[in-house]
């Protein structure tokens, strides 16, 4: 196996981005996209290579730690600059450079009219260095680099429109909940450097059983959590992932849907041992992602902007995978993650056609009937519904299925979710056909599309179609009760993991058929069979409605409760400490200098027979002072 | 005894026409008061075997330095003009105090004083204060003192005829 | 004691520069001021010359006929000065020559 091969990987996007970001004028368009799409294609070239070569190796040796510098040596505390090279990063590796290849091609054609085509490219491709690092980092001090550099690429990328005030308010409120996550997480490295001495993932581990009391353990998975929970967009700290929708829809699928929000996801499987010694965390993990798909299933009901829609759907699963790897089924978890990269790339980047083709027009309200020009945008995003609400055969039907089989035999509580997940299944399913129906059947809003819908050319294609394969047929990997390719896969990283036993799948696969089959049912009913039932359900429940609409309040509470305290600290400081105090301090300084040199200004009066008296007075003085040292 | 002698009525008169000299308000008399400590002090110099000091004390002091006031006396106008009050006028006890105590200082260091041979009878001197004494220490030991005051001189001369110069073209001459 | 020992002469030294720093302090005419620095200066001479017949030198001599020397010089200057500036049409009143002020 060959380490460097990762590094390359590592190294290529950064270089991209770096070249196009330093072009002293705008590039031509095809360089930029061979510096955009070139790097990060050939490192899924290079991913697959280094994976060919991980299948030769034994179990035992495919991980690897490549270190190539001692960076930080203070003390007992070596950090080096180096890189895990195991199954579970080579994973990430494949799906971000895979995924991200697909939809770097479709931004080629995508963002074409926008003048700012090469910085696209360039903080995409930064995007992507920091998210390869993210995964690949072989301590946690690396993990954090990543992890901060990820927020700051989220940053660039959700304000990317920086001329539109609601993206820059957006990419701020992003970045500040955010930095949230990386102070909690910082202070939980701190915890391991006092109690374990080193940050090095192996050395950590395998210390931890020993060298971190109970307290200590719970403390650092609990704070390594709440970063995670910022990263993915949990509850309470998911507020920023709707508004993120601001961000071009590329920018959407990639790092809102298929990579970066599944960082907390690999934070929790990577850190796994740590959270085996702390059960109240894991379990807090579980809860919080059970709220979190449920909550978010209902409000994305009633979501009229389609990113919308899309958007809380990915809270909801990956609420679905940090519930899995809250009870422990981390196999299961990075099974859904995977799938879900698929299905909901492809979900957005087949909306992202139809909005195009709109000419950016993005409410379902004046949407309806594309499914005669856009024959190709409703195949695909019918194939990412199907999958997405885990219709059998698609892939997400295995991967769900699986996680809520496991929460099944994971204990009471396992069961308690379950329960939640199952019927948060139903929702779902309800509410991706609502997206679907109305989007693409029935008929056209009044007076028809003002803008003929154009199609779309094969970079904006291809990588939909392709998706739309992994969607229908990239979840044979893993057969409940056949065989289990992706926890097989990275065993080495998470250790043996139980596979859920007969009843639990047989009671999952009914359930999910069953509440599938329930919530597409009513969708249909409500969008499909009758034209103007939608219209005549919609007064109903008004006062739900609003409530799930507003998002239960998350926005207001946090607006009212930190963000306008804040402001007005801010507006306080601004003006009146400062102008008061600090330069009043500064003015009394000066006024006391001025005073002084006033004062003794009063001694130069111009007058000859004063200064004859001072200097006689002078050495009167000196002389007694001296005489009064001798005789000591 | 005879030395002793001298020496009072010298130092007499060179402190009371000392008195005189920072006194007096006619400018004439004043100078003139100068004079007279001058001489005293040349016979202060003649008692300390100083003899070719003493003569270029007369000869330079009273008959150049002193004659160089009376020209410019003459021609400013001997009396001062009346003037404003004199604003420090108040201050005045200041300046007593302060050379009181200067002076005062220096009688208690002398009295506290162990140089040797301060409070004794003159020892006698070899020939230390005749022309050619001095002559021989200037050449021998101090020829760049001697230079240096020529240069000053020098710088005097000049700078006088310069003043000089301004004023006569101010008057309105060439 | 026939002889006058070296302690007096110092005594009429420090006095006579007392006189001369009185005179320099109460003084407004320039030219007075002048005359009471050369009072100063004599009585500096009067020490030099009583310490060089103390030491049985010719050192303190020199240093006195230096001092005069460099006395004429500044006399001269100062005088030119004085009638500079009483060619300003400037009152004789050394308060008035006070543009150091501050």
């Amino acid at each position: 196996m060959e380490p460097a091969l990762a590094w390359i990987v590592l190294g290529l996007p950064l270089l991209g981005a770096a070249t196009l970001a330093a072009w002293p004028t705008e590039p031509p368009r095809s360089m930029t996209r061979v510096l955009g799409v070139g790097p990060i294609a050939l490192g899924f070239l290079l991913s697959a290579w280094l994976y060919v070569q991980m299948l030769g190796e034994s179990s035992d040796d495919r991980l690897v730690v490549s270190r190539v510098w001692e960076w930080i040596e203070i003390g007992d505390l070596t950090i080096d600059v180096a890189l895990q090279i195991d199954p579970l990063s080579v994973m990430m590796m494949l799906i971000i450079t895979g995924v991200g290849s697909l939809i770097f091609l479709y931004s080629t054609e995508y963002m074409e009219h926008d003048r700012d085509y090469r910085r696209f490219f360039a903080e995409m491709g930064f995007f992507v260095f920091s998210m390869l690092l993210l995964v690949l980092a072989a301590n946690f001090l690396f993990l954090i680099v990543g992890w901060a550099l990820v927020g700051l690429a989220s940053y660039l990328l959700i304000g990317f429109y920086y001329e539109k005030p609601p993206a820059v308010a957006a990419a701020k409120k992003a970045f500040i909940i955010n930095v949230i996550g990386d102070i909690a997480m910082v202070i939980g490295a701190f915890i391991l450097i006092v109690e374990l001495g080193t940050l090095d993932y192996a050395l950590v581990f395998e210390a931890a059983p020993d060298g971190l009391s109970r307290g200590a353990v719970e403390a650092v998975t609990i704070l390594l959590f709440v970063g995670a929970a910022a990263k993915s967009a949990q509850v309470p700290l998911h507020t920023w992932l709707p508004d993120a929708m601001e961000g071009p829809t590329p920018v959407s699928a990639l790092i809102h849907a298929a990579t970066m929000v599944t960082a907390g996801v690999y934070l929790v499987v990577r850190t796994h041992e740590l959270y085996e010694l702390a059960p109240f965390a894991s379990d807090l993990v579980a809860i919080t992602g059970a709220v979190t798909l449920f909550l978010a299933a209902t409000i994305a009901m009633v979501q009229v902007d389609v990113k919308r829609v899309l958007a809380w759907s990915t809270v909801s699963q990956i609420g679905y995978m940090i519930m899995a790897a809250g009870l422990g089924a981390y196999g299961a978890a990075m099974f859904h993650l995977m799938t879900h990269a698929f299905f909901k790339a492809l979900l957005f980047l087949s909306i992202g056609i139809v909005i195009h083709g709109l000419a950016g027009e993005q409410s379902l309200d004046r949407m309806g009937g594309l499914g005669r020009h856009l024959k190709l945008a409703y195949v695909a995003t019918a194939i990412g519904v199907l999958a997405i609400s885990g219709v059998p055969g698609t892939s997400g039907f295995f991967s769900k299925d699986e996680i809520l089989a496991s929460a099944w035999d994971a204990g009471d509580l396992g069961r308690a979710l379950w329960v939640v997940g199952a019927l948060a299944a139903g929702i779902t399913a309800f509410y991706m056909f609502r997206l679907l129906l109305r989007t693409f059947y029935g008929p056209e809003p009044g007076g028809g599309y003002g803008v003929h819908p154009h199609r779309s050319r094969w970079p904006m294609t291809v990588p939909v179609a392709v998706l739309a394969v992994l969607s229908l047929f990239g979840g044979w990997i893993q057969v409940p009760s056949g065989w289990s390719w992706i926890t097989d896969w990275l065993e080495p990283v998470i250790g043996p993991e139980s596979i859920p036993g007969q009843q639990a799948e047989g009671v999952t696969l009914v359930a999910s058929i069953a509440v599938v089959a329930i919530g597409a049912g009513v969708a249909w009913w409500i969008f499909a069979a009758d034209p103007g039932r939608r219209s005549r359900l919609a007064g109903r429940f008004a006062a739900t409605r609003r409530l799930l609409e507003d998002g239960y309040r998350f926005d207001p509470v946090y607006q009212q409760a930190l963000v306008q305290p804040s402001r007005d600290l801010g507006d306080y400081l601004y003006g009146r400490f400062e102008p008061d105090f600090i330069q009043g301090m500064l003015k009394g300084a000066v006024s006391l200098v001025r005073g002084g040199a006033i004062a003794l200004r009063a001694a130069q009066d111009g007058l000859v027979r004063t200064y004859a008296f001072v200097m006689v007075a002078g050495v009167v003085s000196l002389g007694a002072l001296l005489a009064w040292v001798v005789t000591r | 005894m005879a030395e002793q002698v001298v020496f009072v009525i010298a130092a007499a008169g060179a402190l009371i026409s000392g008195v005189l000299v920072v006194t007096l308000e006619n400018a004439f008399r004043a100078t003139v008061a100068l004079i007279v400590t001058l001489v005293s002090v040349a016979v202060i110099f003649l008692l300390l075997a100083a003899p070719f000091v003493a003569v270029i004390q007369i000869i330079v002091y009273a008959g150049a330095i002193v004659v160089l006031f009376l020209f410019v006396i003459a021609y400013l106008g001997e009396r001062s003009p009346p003037g404003m009050e004199d604003r420090l006028a108040p201050y005045q006890p200041f300046a007593w105090i302060v050379v009181i105590a200067l002076v005062g200082q220096a009688g208690i260091m002398l009295a506290n004083s162990d140089l040797p041979g301060l409070r004794d009878e003159p020892q006698a001197t070899g020939d230390i204060g005749s022309p050619e004494a001095v002559g021989r220490a200037f050449i021998d030991d101090y020829i760049v003192p001697f230079e240096a005051t020529s240069a000053i001189l020098l710088v005097a001369a000049i700078a006088a005829v310069l003043l000089a110069k301004r004023a006569i073209k101010f008057e309105g001459g060439r | 004691m026939s002889g006058v020992p070296l302690i007096w002469y110092l005594l009429l030294s420090f006095g006579l520069f007392g006189l001369g720093l009185l005179g320099v302090m109460r003084r407004r005419n320039p030219l007075l001021m002048l005359l009471a620095v050369e009072l100063m200066l004599n009585s500096a001479n009067i020490a030099l010359v009583g310490f060089a017949r103390h030491w049985d030198n010719t050192d303190g001599q020199i240093f006195a006929l230096v001092v005069m020397a460099v006395a004429a010089a500044e006399v001269v200057i100062g005088l030119g000065l004085v009638v500079a500036v009483f060619r300003q049409r400037l009152a004789l009143n050394v308060d008035e020559m006070s543009s150091l002020k501050g």
